[in-house]
């Protein structure tokens, strides 16, 4: 059978001449053409995107970055002073420290939602009621949250300190003290990021298939050997995301900073390092200083991102 | 080609939600929606770009109204919230699309002239007109572009004001009524000795429980202290804005026994205190003794006398001072009403912006809803203050208003030099001073000095950059 069709195509062939075969071959290139044509133009808008609203201000503001420029006047290409300013200025590596503590807050904050999506995956009374719960926070105004933490963490009569008191302790001035504001706002940014986080964990836990407990049940696995075998592998794609996102979010932490402490917190303790940059650009009137730290920060979180892609293909594993 | 690909899509990823962060400021909005602020192109027509609220709408489109009646311009009004109006007054500059009038805070009119933002309006404005508005009100908005010097009435006029806020000093009757205590003097200020006198008067235990209900005063560091500093003859900065002053014994003192009052005299609530319930709520309540009256809280100020007339009765009172016979002030903000070096139509923008600034009916609106005091010097002192005010609710001595503006008025720090950066600096860490008392108010301004004259020197150095670049 094989055999003639096989028979069959070559007389097929042997019956075109040169000429038909060039013919079919501009038909197809005709059609080709036609074919890249629409997928550019279907392409196009996205490249042009990208090129408008992503590239040509990225190169922009490198080149804004090597400038003394107020935001409104002329540049001056000023090389890499703005940078050398950068490594002499304390309150940068200030608002870089603060804001590399605040990142305490995203392991913290995958912990509790993991142990969320685990309880929330089990069949408990009033599920669907913890789930939405726990989401309301994601879906509320951040600069609303900001006001409504404020007056918790009030020393006096906060709600945060007088919880604690219950159990007998004796809370911290929360935003007014040094040592207290920047744990202040890790707490509140940890609620209000676990109803999204937990949505994804509960996700990939619920994918995670049955048979694997069942196999490592019969095989006398522990609940603790389960979770650590199967449950945070399984997981792991989810925490990687969670885990580059919430970098690269956490850099970019502002707004509750702006409102909870405007001037930055007692001692300057919680200025963010977008806080400062958003400061010097419009404020102080140092766009070219502000978009090289800006750079700076975008540098720095593409690096912590890069090594996590490095990390994660190492670790990645797939199943049969 | 699979780690290029990882590559390009975490650069992307990094790259854009870093310029979300940059361009965000946690709120939504679609840029089709944003209105062009483009100054007009037609022979007659104009943009005047502000902010504010329904009285300055109101008040401005009579204004305009009876400007468009006149020269026969086409004005497009375009409103922002106060909070964006900055940022996207920037944007529009740094886009090139300049409203012909629009407003302008005095801090930052220095960047606006070297960068050629800003029209000359000096030919535009007659003498008349400018003398008739208080001398502030004009001068913070006079710059000599060769020596970087403001608020002198020899320079270029840059801007009109809008307005002038007289920041007072006020007291609550009905709680001095309650406690039996007499009532400072009006007219002249008392010594910062006869303030805690009274202050301690007022601090008392109502209810009996052990703690203080009723306070002297309750004011906040970065806003109040302007006053008593100055009431001592000590400063933040020298008279050419050139040297940092805050070094000096007289103002060590003065932010000493600034602090002292919560510290040591105990008149004012802890910072504890002030943060469950904050010292403007507590003036509400009719708690405190004495606290600033501006003209813009006049409005809620009576509402509250109305609701509440037995617990709350305010009137507006000099600033105290170090000594007997010592010049007290306060700082006097202002809102310019400037002009786009590249509008199409100059003169005619000019002449809007003196139309905003002191159209009399403009005027009488924003003064009858409280807005603000009165930018013209004959109608104030004249028909205002013996009629209009009491007649629409300003208190009894708003002549004090009157005063802060012609005379005892100062610009707050900062606001004069060309980024505001070492000022603000000097509010870092004085929680330790007046706060929680961990640090003296000399330790601190030592300390600070250093510092502050650096960030000073550079923003003259950026001044001259400017200058340098446009």
């Amino acid at each position: 059978m094989e055999m003639a069709t096989t028979t069959d195509t070559d007389q097929v062939n042997s019956t075109w001449t040169k000429a038909d075969q060039k013919a079919a071959r501009k038909r197809s290139a005709a059609l080709h053409r036609k074919e890249h044509a629409w997928a550019a133009a279907f392409m196009a808008p996205p490249v042009i995107g990208w090129v408008a609203f992503l590239l040509f201000p990225m190169a922009f503001s490198i080149y804004a970055s090597l400038t003394n420029w107020n935001g409104i006047g002329n540049m001056t290409f000023i090389g890499f002073d703005n940078y050398t300013r950068l490594v002499q200025d304390p309150y940068f590596w200030k608002a870089l420290w603060n804001t590399i503590f605040y990142m305490i807050g995203i392991p913290i904050g995958l912990a509790i939602s993991l142990a969320l999506a685990l309880a929330l995956s089990r069949k408990i009374r009033g599920r669907t009621f913890f789930r939405t719960v726990y989401y309301i926070p994601v879906i509320s105004s951040l600069a609303a949250i900001a006001i409504l933490w404020q007056w918790a963490y009030n020393g006096d009569f906060g709600l945060v300190n007088q919880v604690l008191a219950l159990v007998g302790i004796d809370g911290p001035n929360w935003l007014q003290d040094p040592n207290w504001a920047k744990p202040a706002l890790i707490i509140m940014a940890v609620w209000k990021g676990l109803g999204y986080s937990t949505l994804l964990y509960l996700a990939a836990v619920q994918a995670v298939p049955r048979s694997l407990y069942e196999a490592a049940s019969l095989d006398g696995a522990s609940g603790w050997k389960k979770f650590t075998k199967i449950t945070w592998p399984m997981v792991q794609p989810v925490t990687f995301f969670l885990v580059v996102t919430n970098i690269i979010a956490g850099s970019m932490i502002f707004t509750e900073i702006n409102i909870m402490t405007p001037t930055g917190g007692p001692s300057w303790s919680t200025a963010s390092l977008v806080w400062y940059v958003w400061n010097q650009a419009f404020r102080n009137l140092q766009m070219g200083y502000a978009t090289a730290m800006a750079l700076v920060l975008g540098i720095l979180v593409l690096i912590v991102t890069a090594i996590q892609f490095r990390i994660n293909r190492a670790n990645d594993f797939s199943i049969d | 080609m699979r780690k290029f690909k990882a590559a390009a899509i975490t650069a992307t990823m990094v790259g854009a939600l870093t310029l979300a962060a940059c361009s965000s400021n946690g709120s939504s909005g679609d840029a089709s929606e944003e209105p062009d602020t483009s100054g007009g192109t037609g022979a007659n027509e104009l943009t005047f770009m502000f902010r504010g609220g329904d009285y300055d709408k109101l008040a401005y489109q009579a204004a305009i109204d009876a400007f468009e009646e006149e020269t026969g311009a086409s004005v497009k009004m375009i409103i922002t919230d106060a909070d964006q109006y900055a940022t996207k007054l920037q944007a529009a500059i740094a886009g090139n699309k300049v409203p012909d009038v629009f407003y302008i805070e005095p801090g930052k009119m220095m960047g606006y002239v070297y960068a050629d933002v800003l029209a000359d309006l000096t030919d535009y404005v007659e003498q008349d007109v400018i003398d008739n508005i208080w001398s502030f009100g004009t001068d913070a908005y006079r710059f000599n572009t060769e020596t970087g010097e403001r608020g002198n009435s020899a320079d270029a006029l840059y801007g009109l004001p809008k307005d002038v806020g007289p920041f007072g000093f006020g007291f609550n009757k009905a709680l001095f009524d309650e406690l039996g205590v007499e009532y400072p003097s009006l007219d002249e200020p008392m010594t910062f000795d006869e303030f805690v006198a009274k202050a301690k008067e007022l601090t008392t235990d109502r209810d009996g429980d052990g703690e203080m209900d009723t306070f002297g005063t309750g004011l906040n560091v970065t806003w109040n202290s302007q006053a008593f500093v100055w009431g001592a003859g000590a400063d933040w900065i020298s008279e050419d804005q050139k040297t940092v002053t805050v070094d000096t014994p007289e103002f060590a003192e003065a932010l000493q026994w600034f602090a002292d009052l919560g510290l040591v005299e105990g008149v004012t609530p802890t910072a504890t205190q002030a943060q469950s319930l904050d010292t403007y709520q507590r003036w509400m309540q009719g708690d405190l003794g004495f606290f600033p009256v501006a003209p813009w809280d006049i409005a809620t100020y009576n509402a509250k006398h109305e609701e509440n007339p037995d617990g709350f009765d305010y009137e507006v009172i000099p600033y105290p001072v170090a000594n007997e016979g010592d010049d007290w002030s306060t700082w006097l903000g202002s809102l310019g009403i400037a002009v786009s070096e590249n509008s199409q139509n100059k003169e005619l923008a000019a002449q809007l912006a003196t139309y905003l600034s002191t159209d009399l009916e403009a005027q009488k609106i924003l003064a009858e809803n409280k807005v603000q005091i009165p930018n013209l010097i004959d109608y104030a002192t004249g028909e205002w203050i013996e009629t209009d005010a009491p007649a629409a609710g300003w208190p009894a001595n708003t002549e004090i208003f009157l005063q802060i503006a012609e005379e005892k008025g100062r610009p707050l720090p900062g606001v004069w030099t060309y980024t505001p950066e070492w000022y603000d600096n000097f509010w870092i860490g004085i929680e330790n001073v007046v706060d929680n008392g961990s640090q003296t108010a000399a330790d601190f301004v030592a300390g600070k000095q250093t510092e502050m004259q650096m960030l000073l020197d550079q923003s003259w150095i950026s001044a001259d950059q400017a200058k340098a670049q446009g």
